[in-house]
């Protein structure tokens, strides 16, 4: 796949689609034909929380993953990173998720390893919704709901912005917090108490905001069966800031839950 | 149809490589090396940007038609990503890039009498997991390649390549160096190779090491910093929790070399 010839533009689904090669693996995005009427899409199991803070934002998320009633894994990953700003938490089916963190992780390095700029925010944007639009037939099959929340660090502006999709594709920025998952729908209005009784979350410090978001991660695995609690394993949790991602330490995440 | 014979074949290779050696002889020479955090490659440069990621832990440099390393460039990027998003990023090698992919390429186009040769002699830099699993491989215009440890470097003629390396092997045979003691280094050997490629009298320049001293190669690297060369260096981490591991230095990184020819 030398391609000598033809200058390249950056998008690295066409690497796959240019050329016929391995056609039984194809990359994101996979339309499913044949959809046979329409049934609701149900959430997935799981909890996602996106909040802003201080210096930049806050992912969190329960790491069980589960099949009908079943917990299938108790150490799912639902919180990664697509570049050195950009956090995706998942929430949906889990294959299709890691699948496309994969494509958009390529998709973004390709773009700027080969283009020499970074892709633009709402370039990236657009490939995340692009994404999901591409997945509403196996979401209405019922075998690959995928229903992100993504989190950047705009350096331009410096300042966090959370975005969350509809199950079309559909995108919404939220000033506050955003929240994805069977558990997300529970705890709504624990959101909307901390903001009325402990003022907003962006003008929280780092470890105020942890302690908020991994109580109401607390209070989701109270409430909705999917969503996995922290007895087991601890829950997953990650910040931005100007610097980058970095991870919570085991220490910082026990002491915001009080232990 | 005119009849072609092994005489012409010669003889076409030969004007071949006398053009290609002709083109390069002029680009600025490329150190790479490994540091005590990571791999290091580095060369100085006027406009044009000269290092490049490839993929998670390969980057790449060359001297040549800035076309053909711009066509090279993509084309093994095209390669590592297909092959990461496919498989792995573990299963991306510079070995199987550069001998299966990129090298037979090269060489049919070498090989062809029709064809407008690649201009190009490049070092692909990948980083392993463990310092000596680091792994630098040159690869040249008719499609030749090699590996090296340590360190590498690419330049204009095969002298001013030797007189180069010659100096790194002698700033690392103490151990692996710090990123600081690398720069250095570097920088020090890209002027040691760059000043034989400028010598007046190229002639003379091979097979003498005049003018090599300390004082003649800073002199010359700080002439070439004030007529506005830019040193340009990029890095692979080894450790870090960025979720890139390649990065350029910053202007503000690099002082403490550059500052060594430009200040006082």
């Amino acid at each position: 796949m030398l391609r000598f010839d033809t200058p390249g533009a950056g998008g690295f689904a066409d690497l796959f689609t240019e050329k016929p090669i391995n056609y039984d693996r194809l990359p994101m995005p996979t339309p499913i034909p044949n959809v046979p009427g329409t049934r609701v899409v149900d959430t997935h199991g799981t909890t996602v929380i996106a909040v802003k803070y201080k210096d930049g934002l806050i992912n969190v998320a329960d790491r069980r993953a589960t099949a009908g009633y079943t917990v299938m894994y108790d150490q799912a990953e639902k919180v990664l990173a697509l570049d050195d700003y950009t956090l995706i938490s998942i929430s949906g089916s889990f294959a299709k998720s890691v699948e496309v963190v994969r494509y958009l992780r390529h998709a973004f390095k390709y773009f700027e390893r080969s283009q020499l700029q970074p892709m633009s925010q709402d370039g990236k944007l657009m490939e995340l919704q692009r994404v999901i639009a591409n997945n509403v037939p196996a979401a209405l099959q019922g075998i690959g709901a995928f229903i992100p929340v993504l989190s950047t660090f705009d350096r331009d502006t410096n300042q966090g912005r959370i975005y969350f999709y509809d199950v079309l594709g559909g995108q919404f920025e939220t000033a506050e917090y955003g929240a994805a998952g069977s558990g997300s729908a529970p705890i709504k209005g624990a959101f909307e108490y901390i903001l009325k009784t402990k003022g907003p979350f962006r003008e929280m410090d780092r470890e105020t905001a942890l302690r908020e978001t991994l109580t109401l991660l607390d209070i989701a695995a109270d409430l909705d069966t999917a969503t996995g609690g922290s007895a087991k394993f601890l829950p997953a949790a990650k910040y931005i800031t100007a610097d980058g991602i970095r991870d919570f330490s085991e220490a910082e995440i026990k002491a915001a839950l009080g232990r | 149809m005119p009849s072609y014979s092994p005489y012409d074949w010669n003889e076409s290779i030969q004007q071949r490589n006398e053009y290609i050696e002709d083109r390069l002889k002029d680009g600025s020479p490329v150190v790479a090396l490994t540091y005590d955090g990571g791999l290091l490659l580095l060369s100085a440069r006027q406009t044009q940007r000269k290092i490049y990621e490839i993929y998670d832990k390969l980057m790449f440099s060359a001297i040549g038609n800035q076309s053909d390393v711009e066509q090279i460039r993509v084309a093994a990027i095209d390669v590592a990503h297909a092959e990461g998003f496919q498989r792995s990023p573990d299963d991306v090698s510079v070995q199987r890039l550069v001998s299966f992919r990129l090298s037979p390429a090269i060489k049919k186009i070498y090989s062809d009498p029709f064809a407008q040769p690649v201009v190009l002699k490049g070092i692909f830099a990948e980083m392993g997991k463990t310092p000596d699993r680091d792994r630098l491989m040159l690869l040249s215009y008719d499609g030749e390649f090699s590996t090296t440890p340590d360190h590498a470097v690419v330049a204009g003629t095969a002298y001013a390549e030797d007189r180069m390396r010659e100096h790194l092997k002698s700033e690392t045979e103490s151990g692996t160096p710090t990123l600081a003691a690398g720069l250095r280094a570097a920088l020090y050997a890209w002027g040691v190779g760059m000043k034989h490629l400028e010598s007046e009298d190229r002639a003379d320049a091979d097979y003498s090491t005049d003018g090599e001293g300390p004082k003649d190669v800073s002199a010359f690297i700080k002439e070439h910093l004030s007529k506005g060369w830019i040193v340009e260096a990029g890095v692979l981490e080894r450790d870090t929790t960025r979720e890139s591991r390649f990065r350029l230095l910053s202007d503000s990184e690099l002082l403490e070399t550059t500052g060594r020819y430009t200040q006082g």
